[in-house]
Protein backbone atom coordinates (compact mmCIF):
# COMPACT_ATOMS: atom_id res chain seq x y z
CA UNK A 1 0.00 0.00 0.00
CA UNK A 2 1.57 3.32 -1.02
CA UNK A 3 2.25 5.83 1.75
CA UNK A 4 -0.14 8.72 2.24
CA UNK A 5 0.92 11.73 0.15
CA UNK A 6 2.50 14.56 2.08
CA UNK A 7 0.17 17.38 3.06
CA UNK A 8 0.83 21.03 2.23
CA UNK A 9 1.80 21.58 5.87
CA UNK A 10 4.29 18.72 5.77
CA UNK A 11 5.78 20.02 2.53
CA UNK A 12 6.04 23.47 4.12
CA UNK A 13 8.11 21.95 6.93
CA UNK A 14 10.37 20.17 4.46
CA UNK A 15 10.79 23.39 2.48
CA UNK A 16 11.64 25.31 5.64
CA UNK A 17 14.28 22.72 6.56
CA UNK A 18 15.72 23.08 3.06
CA UNK A 19 15.93 26.83 3.55
CA UNK A 20 13.38 27.58 0.86
CA UNK A 21 11.31 30.64 1.67
CA UNK A 22 8.82 30.65 -1.18
CA UNK A 23 6.04 32.99 -2.16
CA UNK A 24 2.57 31.54 -2.58
CA UNK A 25 2.89 30.92 -6.31
CA UNK A 26 6.23 29.16 -6.05
CA UNK A 27 5.05 27.15 -3.05
CA UNK A 28 2.08 25.92 -5.07
CA UNK A 29 4.54 24.80 -7.76
CA UNK A 30 6.58 22.98 -5.13
CA UNK A 31 3.54 21.15 -3.77
CA UNK A 32 2.50 20.03 -7.23
CA UNK A 33 6.02 18.94 -8.25
CA UNK A 34 6.58 17.15 -4.95
CA UNK A 35 3.49 15.04 -5.59
CA UNK A 36 5.11 13.68 -8.75
CA UNK A 37 8.44 13.20 -6.97
CA UNK A 38 6.78 11.19 -4.19
CA UNK A 39 5.36 8.77 -6.75
CA UNK A 40 8.78 8.26 -8.32
CA UNK A 41 10.42 7.79 -4.93
CA UNK A 42 7.79 5.23 -3.98
CA UNK A 43 8.65 3.16 -7.02
CA UNK A 44 12.40 2.96 -6.35
CA UNK A 45 12.43 2.34 -2.60
CA UNK A 46 13.28 -1.23 -1.61
CA UNK A 47 15.28 -3.13 0.97
CA UNK A 48 19.02 -3.19 0.31
CA UNK A 49 21.96 -5.08 1.75
CA UNK A 50 24.63 -3.29 3.77
CA UNK A 51 27.15 -3.61 0.94
CA UNK A 52 24.89 -2.41 -1.86
CA UNK A 53 26.95 0.38 -3.42
CA UNK A 54 25.43 3.09 -5.57
CA UNK A 55 26.57 3.99 -9.09
CA UNK A 56 28.79 6.84 -8.00
CA UNK A 57 31.58 5.06 -6.15
CA UNK A 58 34.71 7.16 -5.79
CA UNK A 59 37.55 6.55 -8.27
CA UNK A 60 40.52 8.51 -6.91
CA UNK A 61 42.54 8.36 -10.12
CA UNK A 62 39.86 10.50 -11.74
CA UNK A 63 41.06 13.40 -9.62
CA UNK A 64 44.77 13.47 -10.30
CA UNK A 65 46.12 16.95 -11.11
CA UNK A 66 45.86 17.73 -14.81
CA UNK A 67 47.63 21.09 -15.09
CA UNK B 1 27.34 22.54 -56.42
CA UNK B 2 26.52 26.21 -56.81
CA UNK B 3 23.25 28.03 -56.46
CA UNK B 4 20.26 27.66 -54.25
CA UNK B 5 20.96 24.20 -52.82
CA UNK B 6 24.47 24.82 -51.48
CA UNK B 7 23.03 25.30 -47.98
CA UNK B 8 21.93 21.65 -48.00
CA UNK B 9 25.39 20.26 -48.72
CA UNK B 10 26.58 17.55 -46.33
CA UNK B 11 29.79 17.87 -44.35
CA UNK B 12 31.25 14.93 -46.28
CA UNK B 13 30.57 16.53 -49.64
CA UNK B 14 31.67 20.01 -48.56
CA UNK B 15 34.86 18.52 -47.16
CA UNK B 16 35.57 16.69 -50.40
CA UNK B 17 34.97 19.80 -52.51
CA UNK B 18 37.03 22.06 -50.24
CA UNK B 19 39.95 19.62 -50.30
CA UNK B 20 39.81 19.68 -54.11
CA UNK B 21 39.57 23.48 -54.04
CA UNK B 22 36.20 23.32 -55.79
CA UNK B 23 34.36 25.03 -52.95
CA UNK B 24 35.34 28.20 -51.15
CA UNK B 25 34.90 28.32 -47.36
CA UNK B 26 34.12 32.01 -47.78
CA UNK B 27 31.31 31.26 -50.26
CA UNK B 28 29.97 28.46 -48.07
CA UNK B 29 29.98 30.61 -44.94
CA UNK B 30 28.29 33.49 -46.73
CA UNK B 31 25.63 31.12 -48.04
CA UNK B 32 24.67 30.13 -44.50
CA UNK B 33 24.82 33.67 -43.14
CA UNK B 34 22.49 34.87 -45.89
CA UNK B 35 20.09 31.99 -45.34
CA UNK B 36 20.02 32.61 -41.60
CA UNK B 37 19.28 36.25 -42.30
CA UNK B 38 16.52 35.31 -44.74
CA UNK B 39 14.59 32.63 -42.88
CA UNK B 40 15.62 32.27 -39.24
CA UNK B 41 13.00 34.79 -38.19
CA UNK B 42 10.57 31.90 -38.83
CA UNK B 43 12.54 29.41 -36.74
CA UNK B 44 14.38 31.40 -34.06
CA UNK B 45 17.04 28.72 -34.05
CA UNK B 46 19.96 31.08 -33.43
CA UNK B 47 20.13 33.17 -30.27
CA UNK B 48 23.54 34.71 -31.04
CA UNK B 49 25.05 35.11 -34.47
CA UNK B 50 28.83 35.53 -34.86
CA UNK B 51 28.78 36.67 -38.47
CA UNK B 52 31.89 38.83 -38.55
CA UNK B 53 33.95 36.27 -36.67
CA UNK B 54 32.70 33.63 -39.10
CA UNK B 55 33.71 35.72 -42.10
CA UNK B 56 37.18 36.29 -40.64
CA UNK B 57 37.66 32.61 -39.94
CA UNK B 58 36.37 31.66 -43.38
CA UNK B 59 38.89 33.92 -45.06
CA UNK B 60 41.68 32.48 -42.91
CA UNK B 61 40.53 28.92 -43.63
CA UNK B 62 40.40 29.59 -47.33
CA UNK B 63 43.93 30.96 -47.35
CA UNK B 64 45.24 28.03 -45.34
CA UNK B 65 43.51 25.42 -47.48
CA UNK B 66 44.83 27.03 -50.64
CA UNK B 67 48.32 27.08 -49.14
CA UNK B 68 48.57 23.76 -47.32
CA UNK B 69 45.35 21.82 -47.92
CA UNK B 70 42.76 21.12 -45.21
CA UNK B 71 43.92 20.22 -41.73
CA UNK B 72 40.78 18.16 -40.99
CA UNK B 73 37.51 17.12 -42.68
CA UNK B 74 35.88 20.12 -40.98
CA UNK B 75 38.34 22.72 -42.20
CA UNK B 76 36.45 25.62 -43.71
CA UNK B 77 33.03 24.21 -42.82
CA UNK B 78 30.56 26.19 -40.68
CA UNK B 79 28.92 24.85 -37.54
CA UNK B 80 26.84 26.12 -34.64
CA UNK B 81 26.77 25.30 -30.92
CA UNK B 82 23.96 24.83 -28.43
CA UNK B 83 24.00 27.84 -26.13
CA UNK B 84 25.08 25.86 -23.08
CA UNK B 85 28.51 25.25 -24.62
CA UNK B 86 30.88 27.93 -23.41
CA UNK B 87 32.63 30.07 -26.00
CA UNK B 88 35.42 32.49 -25.11
CA UNK B 89 34.33 36.07 -25.63
CA UNK B 90 30.91 35.02 -26.93
CA UNK B 91 27.83 35.22 -24.72
CA UNK B 92 26.68 31.82 -23.45
CA UNK B 93 23.28 32.11 -21.80
CA UNK B 94 21.70 28.66 -21.44
CA UNK B 95 18.57 30.54 -22.65
CA UNK B 96 18.30 31.87 -19.08
CA UNK B 97 17.82 35.35 -17.70
CA UNK B 98 20.23 34.20 -14.98
CA UNK B 99 23.07 34.20 -17.53
CA UNK B 100 21.93 37.06 -19.75
CA UNK B 101 25.35 38.73 -19.50
CA UNK B 102 27.54 35.65 -19.15
CA UNK B 103 30.58 35.89 -21.42
CA UNK B 104 33.00 33.01 -20.76
CA UNK B 105 36.73 33.52 -20.88
CA UNK B 106 37.45 29.99 -22.13
CA UNK B 107 36.09 27.71 -24.80
CA UNK B 108 34.55 24.39 -23.80
CA UNK B 109 36.70 21.46 -24.84
CA UNK B 110 34.37 20.58 -27.72
CA UNK B 111 34.47 24.17 -28.94
CA UNK B 112 38.28 24.13 -28.75
CA UNK B 113 38.40 20.94 -30.79
CA UNK B 114 36.06 22.18 -33.52
CA UNK B 115 38.00 25.42 -33.74
CA UNK B 116 41.34 23.61 -33.89
CA UNK B 117 39.94 21.46 -36.70
CA UNK B 118 39.35 24.63 -38.72
CA UNK B 119 35.56 24.72 -38.36
CA UNK B 120 33.80 28.08 -38.61
CA UNK B 121 31.46 29.03 -35.79
CA UNK B 122 28.29 30.70 -37.09
CA UNK B 123 26.70 31.27 -33.69
CA UNK B 124 24.89 29.84 -30.71
CA UNK B 125 21.57 28.05 -30.92
CA UNK B 126 18.43 27.96 -28.83
CA UNK B 127 18.01 25.46 -26.04
CA UNK B 128 15.53 24.79 -23.30
CA UNK B 129 16.60 26.74 -20.20
CA UNK B 130 19.73 25.03 -18.83
CA UNK B 131 18.86 22.17 -21.19
CA UNK B 132 15.99 21.15 -18.93
CA UNK B 133 13.02 23.53 -18.72
CA UNK B 134 10.88 24.12 -21.79
CA UNK B 135 9.51 24.95 -24.19
CA UNK B 136 9.26 28.35 -22.51
CA UNK B 137 8.12 31.81 -23.49
CA UNK B 138 9.29 33.45 -20.24
CA UNK B 139 13.02 32.78 -20.66
CA UNK B 140 15.73 34.97 -22.21
CA UNK B 141 14.76 34.00 -25.77
CA UNK B 142 11.61 32.49 -27.30
CA UNK B 143 11.61 28.79 -28.21
CA UNK B 144 12.78 27.56 -31.62
CA UNK B 145 10.35 26.28 -34.25
CA UNK B 146 10.41 23.17 -36.42
CA UNK B 147 11.52 23.74 -40.04
CA UNK B 148 9.18 21.02 -41.36
CA UNK B 149 6.28 23.07 -40.04
CA UNK B 150 7.00 26.17 -37.96
CA UNK B 151 3.73 25.65 -36.08
CA UNK B 152 5.33 22.53 -34.61
CA UNK B 153 8.07 22.25 -31.98
CA UNK B 154 11.59 20.94 -32.68
CA UNK B 155 11.64 19.08 -29.33
CA UNK B 156 14.31 19.84 -26.75
CA UNK B 157 16.57 20.63 -25.36
CA UNK B 158 18.96 21.02 -28.32
CA UNK B 159 16.05 22.68 -30.13
CA UNK B 160 17.83 25.33 -32.16
CA UNK B 161 20.61 22.93 -33.13
CA UNK B 162 18.16 20.42 -34.62
CA UNK B 163 16.17 23.12 -36.38
CA UNK B 164 19.24 24.85 -37.81
CA UNK B 165 20.70 21.71 -39.39
CA UNK B 166 17.38 20.55 -40.85
CA UNK B 167 16.69 24.01 -42.30
CA UNK B 168 20.08 24.27 -43.98
CA UNK B 169 21.31 27.04 -41.70
CA UNK B 170 24.39 25.02 -40.74
CA UNK B 171 25.61 21.54 -41.66
CA UNK B 172 26.97 20.68 -38.23
CA UNK B 173 26.24 21.30 -34.58
CA UNK B 174 26.97 20.03 -31.10
CA UNK B 175 24.27 19.46 -28.50
CA UNK B 176 23.91 17.79 -25.15
CA UNK B 177 21.76 14.88 -24.02
CA UNK B 178 20.80 14.10 -20.42
CA UNK B 179 17.57 12.22 -21.10
CA UNK B 180 17.16 12.55 -24.86
CA UNK B 181 18.09 16.15 -25.69
CA UNK B 182 20.17 15.34 -28.77
CA UNK B 183 18.02 12.49 -30.05
CA UNK B 184 14.67 14.22 -29.47
CA UNK B 185 15.46 17.29 -31.59
CA UNK B 186 17.22 15.13 -34.20
CA UNK B 187 14.06 13.03 -34.43
CA UNK B 188 11.68 15.98 -34.48
CA UNK B 189 13.70 17.71 -37.19
CA UNK B 190 14.40 14.63 -39.34
CA UNK B 191 18.18 14.59 -38.95
CA UNK B 192 20.80 12.36 -37.32
CA UNK B 193 21.92 12.89 -33.73
CA UNK B 194 24.18 10.77 -31.56
CA UNK B 195 24.33 10.52 -27.80
CA UNK B 196 27.77 8.98 -27.60
CA UNK B 197 28.85 6.52 -24.94
CA UNK B 198 29.06 8.28 -21.56
CA UNK B 199 32.51 9.76 -21.18
CA UNK B 200 33.50 9.61 -24.85
CA UNK B 201 33.17 13.38 -25.37
CA UNK B 202 34.37 15.84 -22.75
CA UNK B 203 31.73 17.82 -20.88
CA UNK B 204 34.23 20.37 -19.58
CA UNK B 205 33.00 23.87 -20.30
CA UNK B 206 29.45 22.71 -21.02
CA UNK B 207 26.98 24.13 -18.51
CA UNK B 208 25.70 21.15 -16.50
CA UNK B 209 22.20 19.77 -16.41
CA UNK B 210 22.80 16.61 -14.36
CA UNK B 211 26.44 15.62 -13.97
CA UNK B 212 25.86 11.89 -13.76
CA UNK B 213 23.81 11.66 -16.97
CA UNK B 214 25.11 14.52 -19.15
CA UNK B 215 26.45 13.58 -22.57
CA UNK B 216 27.77 15.89 -25.32
CA UNK B 217 27.44 14.87 -28.95
CA UNK B 218 26.94 15.80 -32.60
CA UNK B 219 23.89 16.40 -34.81
CA UNK B 220 24.02 16.59 -38.61
CA UNK B 221 22.01 15.62 -41.68
CA UNK B 222 23.49 12.12 -42.00
CA UNK B 223 25.09 9.48 -39.81
CA UNK B 224 28.24 9.85 -41.89
CA UNK B 225 28.42 13.53 -40.99
CA UNK B 226 27.82 12.68 -37.34
CA UNK B 227 30.74 10.23 -37.56
CA UNK B 228 32.98 12.96 -38.99
CA UNK B 229 32.08 15.27 -36.11
CA UNK B 230 32.47 12.57 -33.46
CA UNK B 231 35.97 11.79 -34.76
CA UNK B 232 36.87 15.42 -34.07
CA UNK B 233 35.25 15.95 -30.67
CA UNK B 234 35.75 12.54 -28.99
CA UNK B 235 38.75 11.94 -26.79
CA UNK B 236 39.92 11.54 -23.23
CA UNK B 237 39.92 14.65 -21.07
CA UNK B 238 41.67 14.05 -17.73
CA UNK B 239 40.09 17.20 -16.32
CA UNK B 240 36.57 15.85 -16.82
CA UNK B 241 35.97 13.25 -14.06
CA UNK B 242 33.41 11.50 -16.26
CA UNK B 243 35.75 11.22 -19.23
CA UNK B 244 36.68 7.74 -20.40
CA UNK B 245 40.33 6.94 -21.08
CA UNK B 246 39.86 5.24 -24.44
CA UNK B 247 41.93 5.74 -27.60
CA UNK B 248 40.77 8.29 -30.16
CA UNK B 249 39.61 6.76 -33.42
CA UNK B 250 38.20 7.55 -36.84
CA UNK B 251 34.47 6.84 -36.62
CA UNK B 252 34.06 7.10 -40.39
CA UNK B 253 36.25 4.03 -40.96
CA UNK B 254 34.12 1.00 -41.77
CA UNK B 255 30.89 2.93 -42.26
CA UNK B 256 30.28 1.06 -45.53
CA UNK B 257 30.81 -2.43 -44.08
CA UNK B 258 27.07 -3.13 -43.82
CA UNK B 259 25.10 -4.80 -41.05
CA UNK B 260 24.74 -8.38 -42.28
CA UNK B 261 24.97 -10.78 -39.38
CA UNK B 262 24.37 -8.25 -36.64
CA UNK B 263 21.89 -9.28 -33.95
CA UNK B 264 19.27 -6.64 -33.24
CA UNK B 265 17.05 -6.64 -30.15
CA UNK B 266 13.64 -4.98 -29.94
CA UNK B 267 12.16 -4.20 -26.49
CA UNK B 268 8.60 -4.99 -27.49
CA UNK B 269 7.22 -4.80 -23.96
CA UNK B 270 8.26 -1.14 -23.76
CA UNK B 271 6.62 -0.38 -27.10
CA UNK B 272 3.45 -2.45 -26.71
CA UNK B 273 2.70 -2.45 -22.99
CA UNK B 274 4.53 0.27 -21.05
CA UNK B 275 4.31 3.14 -23.53
CA UNK B 276 2.39 1.91 -26.58
CA UNK B 277 3.21 3.48 -29.92
CA UNK B 278 0.58 5.12 -32.08
CA UNK B 279 -0.47 2.98 -35.04
CA UNK B 280 1.33 5.28 -37.47
CA UNK B 281 4.61 5.19 -35.54
CA UNK B 282 4.33 1.42 -35.12
CA UNK B 283 3.85 1.04 -38.85
CA UNK B 284 6.92 3.17 -39.59
CA UNK B 285 8.96 1.20 -37.06
CA UNK B 286 7.88 -2.13 -38.57
CA UNK B 287 9.01 -0.85 -41.97
CA UNK B 288 12.40 0.13 -40.55
CA UNK B 289 12.79 -3.32 -38.99
CA UNK B 290 12.03 -4.87 -42.37
CA UNK B 291 14.87 -2.84 -43.89
CA UNK B 292 17.28 -4.12 -41.25
CA UNK B 293 16.09 -7.67 -41.88
CA UNK B 294 16.56 -7.25 -45.63
CA UNK B 295 20.08 -5.94 -45.02
CA UNK B 296 20.95 -9.17 -43.24
CA UNK B 297 20.39 -8.38 -39.56
CA UNK B 298 18.78 -10.91 -37.24
CA UNK B 299 15.87 -9.40 -35.29
CA UNK B 300 14.87 -10.80 -31.91
CA UNK B 301 12.79 -9.68 -28.92
CA UNK B 302 14.62 -8.57 -25.78
CA UNK B 303 13.33 -7.68 -22.35
CA UNK B 304 15.28 -4.97 -20.54
CA UNK B 305 14.01 -3.83 -17.12
CA UNK B 306 10.86 -1.67 -17.06
CA UNK B 307 11.28 1.65 -18.84
CA UNK B 308 9.50 3.34 -15.93
CA UNK B 309 12.33 2.38 -13.58
CA UNK B 310 14.96 3.95 -15.86
CA UNK B 311 12.88 7.12 -15.97
CA UNK B 312 12.26 7.24 -12.22
CA UNK B 313 15.89 6.74 -11.25
CA UNK B 314 17.16 9.29 -13.75
CA UNK B 315 14.61 11.96 -12.87
CA UNK B 316 15.19 11.69 -9.11
CA UNK B 317 18.95 11.92 -9.60
CA UNK B 318 18.52 14.81 -12.02
CA UNK B 319 16.24 16.77 -9.68
CA UNK B 320 18.72 16.42 -6.84
CA UNK B 321 21.73 17.37 -8.95
CA UNK B 322 19.94 20.25 -10.67
CA UNK B 323 18.80 21.59 -7.32
CA UNK B 324 22.34 21.45 -5.98
CA UNK B 325 23.52 23.45 -9.00
CA UNK B 326 20.79 26.09 -8.82
CA UNK B 327 20.06 26.24 -5.08
CA UNK B 328 21.55 29.65 -4.50
CA UNK B 329 19.66 31.25 -7.38
CA UNK B 330 16.42 29.52 -6.36
CA UNK B 331 16.74 31.07 -2.93
CA UNK B 332 17.91 34.51 -3.93
CA UNK B 333 16.35 35.31 -7.33
CA UNK B 334 13.76 32.66 -8.17
CA UNK B 335 11.89 35.11 -10.40
CA UNK B 336 14.67 34.93 -13.00
CA UNK B 337 13.97 31.27 -13.73
CA UNK B 338 11.48 30.32 -16.37
CA UNK B 339 8.42 28.72 -14.83
CA UNK B 340 9.18 25.36 -16.43
CA UNK B 341 12.73 24.99 -15.14
CA UNK B 342 11.85 26.23 -11.64
CA UNK B 343 8.94 23.77 -11.41
CA UNK B 344 11.10 20.87 -12.58
CA UNK B 345 13.92 21.36 -10.08
CA UNK B 346 12.49 23.00 -6.99
CA UNK B 347 11.33 19.76 -5.36
CA UNK B 348 14.90 18.52 -5.65
CA UNK B 349 15.60 20.44 -2.45
CA UNK B 350 13.29 18.07 -0.59
CA UNK B 351 14.96 14.84 -1.73
CA UNK B 352 16.56 13.06 1.20
CA UNK B 353 20.14 11.82 0.94
CA UNK B 354 19.00 8.20 1.29
CA UNK B 355 16.63 8.62 -1.66
CA UNK B 356 19.40 10.04 -3.84
CA UNK B 357 21.69 7.15 -2.89
CA UNK B 358 18.89 4.67 -3.51
CA UNK B 359 18.29 6.15 -6.98
CA UNK B 360 22.01 5.72 -7.64
CA UNK B 361 21.77 2.07 -6.57
CA UNK B 362 18.86 1.56 -8.95
CA UNK B 363 20.91 3.22 -11.68
CA UNK B 364 23.72 0.75 -11.05
CA UNK B 365 21.30 -2.20 -11.23
CA UNK B 366 19.83 -0.89 -14.47
CA UNK B 367 23.23 -0.25 -16.02
CA UNK B 368 24.32 -3.80 -15.17
CA UNK B 369 21.11 -5.20 -16.65
CA UNK B 370 21.55 -3.13 -19.80
CA UNK B 371 25.17 -4.22 -20.34
CA UNK B 372 24.22 -7.85 -19.69
CA UNK B 373 21.51 -7.57 -22.33
CA UNK B 374 24.03 -6.17 -24.80
CA UNK B 375 26.15 -9.31 -24.44
CA UNK B 376 23.36 -11.09 -26.35
CA UNK B 377 22.78 -8.48 -29.08
CA UNK B 378 24.80 -6.01 -31.12
CA UNK B 379 22.14 -3.30 -31.38
CA UNK B 380 18.79 -2.38 -29.93
CA UNK B 381 16.18 -0.71 -32.16
CA UNK B 382 13.15 1.30 -31.15
CA UNK B 383 11.48 4.53 -32.23
CA UNK B 384 13.08 7.69 -30.87
CA UNK B 385 9.62 9.02 -30.05
CA UNK B 386 6.40 10.17 -31.67
CA UNK B 387 6.57 12.89 -34.38
CA UNK B 388 6.69 16.47 -33.11
CA UNK B 389 3.40 18.07 -32.20
CA UNK B 390 2.31 21.71 -32.14
CA UNK B 391 4.57 24.25 -30.45
CA UNK B 392 2.44 25.27 -27.50
CA UNK B 393 2.80 25.39 -23.72
CA UNK B 394 2.93 21.97 -22.07
CA UNK B 395 2.29 21.03 -18.48
CA UNK B 396 5.58 21.37 -16.63
CA UNK B 397 4.87 18.00 -15.03
CA UNK B 398 4.96 16.31 -18.44
CA UNK B 399 8.66 15.74 -17.87
CA UNK B 400 7.79 13.56 -14.87
CA UNK B 401 4.82 11.73 -16.36
CA UNK B 402 5.61 11.34 -20.06
CA UNK B 403 7.26 8.15 -21.31
CA UNK B 404 10.77 8.49 -22.68
CA UNK B 405 12.24 5.92 -25.05
CA UNK B 406 15.59 7.73 -24.93
CA UNK B 407 16.35 7.99 -21.19
CA UNK B 408 17.28 4.31 -20.64
CA UNK B 409 20.45 4.83 -22.67
CA UNK B 410 21.46 7.83 -20.55
CA UNK B 411 21.07 5.65 -17.48
CA UNK B 412 23.10 2.83 -19.04
CA UNK B 413 25.56 5.16 -20.74
CA UNK B 414 25.17 3.29 -24.04
CA UNK B 415 25.58 5.05 -27.40
CA UNK B 416 22.24 5.81 -29.09
CA UNK B 417 21.66 7.38 -32.49
CA UNK B 418 18.47 8.92 -33.89
CA UNK B 419 18.04 8.70 -37.67
CA UNK B 420 15.16 9.80 -39.88
CA UNK B 421 12.94 6.81 -40.73
CA UNK B 422 10.19 8.39 -42.82
CA UNK B 423 7.42 10.90 -42.49
CA UNK B 424 4.00 10.89 -40.85
CA UNK B 425 0.89 11.69 -42.86
CA UNK B 426 1.12 15.31 -41.66
CA UNK B 427 4.63 15.62 -43.07
CA UNK B 428 6.49 15.54 -39.76
CA UNK B 429 9.57 13.30 -39.56
CA UNK B 430 9.59 9.87 -37.94
CA UNK B 431 12.75 8.60 -36.28
CA UNK B 432 14.47 5.35 -35.50
CA UNK B 433 16.72 4.99 -32.46
CA UNK B 434 19.73 2.67 -32.75
CA UNK B 435 21.50 1.85 -29.48
CA UNK B 436 24.66 -0.17 -29.04
CA UNK B 437 27.21 -1.59 -26.66
CA UNK B 438 29.39 0.74 -24.61
CA UNK B 439 32.07 2.31 -26.83
CA UNK B 440 30.60 0.60 -29.90
CA UNK B 441 29.62 4.02 -31.26
CA UNK B 442 31.20 3.06 -34.59
CA UNK B 443 28.84 0.09 -34.98
CA UNK B 444 25.84 2.28 -34.14
CA UNK B 445 26.93 4.84 -36.73
CA UNK B 446 27.56 2.09 -39.30
CA UNK B 447 24.02 0.82 -38.79
CA UNK B 448 22.63 4.34 -39.15
CA UNK B 449 24.63 4.97 -42.31
CA UNK B 450 23.63 1.62 -43.80
CA UNK B 451 19.96 2.29 -43.08
CA UNK B 452 20.10 5.83 -44.50
CA UNK B 453 21.80 4.56 -47.65
CA UNK B 454 19.13 1.90 -48.14
CA UNK B 455 16.18 4.27 -47.70
CA UNK B 456 15.08 7.45 -49.54
CA UNK B 457 14.61 9.70 -46.51
CA UNK B 458 17.85 11.70 -46.88
CA UNK B 459 16.70 13.15 -50.21
CA UNK B 460 13.76 15.06 -48.71
CA UNK B 461 14.29 18.51 -47.20
CA UNK B 462 11.98 21.00 -45.52
CA UNK B 463 10.78 23.85 -47.71
CA UNK B 464 11.24 27.28 -46.21
CA UNK B 465 10.96 30.50 -48.15
CA UNK B 466 11.72 34.00 -46.95
CA UNK B 467 8.57 35.66 -45.67
CA UNK B 468 7.38 38.63 -47.74
CA UNK B 469 8.75 41.91 -46.46
CA UNK B 470 6.33 44.19 -44.69
CA UNK B 471 5.30 47.11 -46.88
CA UNK B 472 6.70 50.39 -45.63
CA UNK B 473 4.25 53.29 -45.67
Amino acid sequence: MPPTPATRDEIAVLALRAGLELGAEHFDQLVDAYGHLEQMLGRIRSARSYADEPAHVFVPTKFLPTE
Amino acid sequence: MAGPELHFITIAEASRRISQRELSPVELTETYLQRISAIDNQLMSFVTLTAELARQRARAAEAEVMRNGPRSPLHGIPYCLKDIIETAGIRTTAQSKLLADHVPTKDAVVAQKLSAAGGILLGKTATWEFAHGGPSWDTLFPPAHNPWNPDHHPAGSSSGSGAAVAAGLAPATIGSDTGGSIRGPAAACGIAGLKPTYGLVSRRGVLPNCFSHDHVGPLAWTSQDVAILLSIVAGHDPADPGSADVPAKDYTAGLDAGIAGLVVGVPWHWLEEEAPLTAETRSGFDAALAVFRDLGAEIRAVEPPPMQLFNDAKKIIAMAELYSIHENDLKTRPELFGDSLRYRIIAGGLIRADDYVQAMRVRRDLAIAMQKLFTTIDLMLLPTGEPAGKLEPVRHSSLFTGPSYTTPFNVGGNPALAVCSGFAANGMPQSLQIAGRLFDDAVVLRAGHTYETATPWRSRRPILNPQPKQAVA
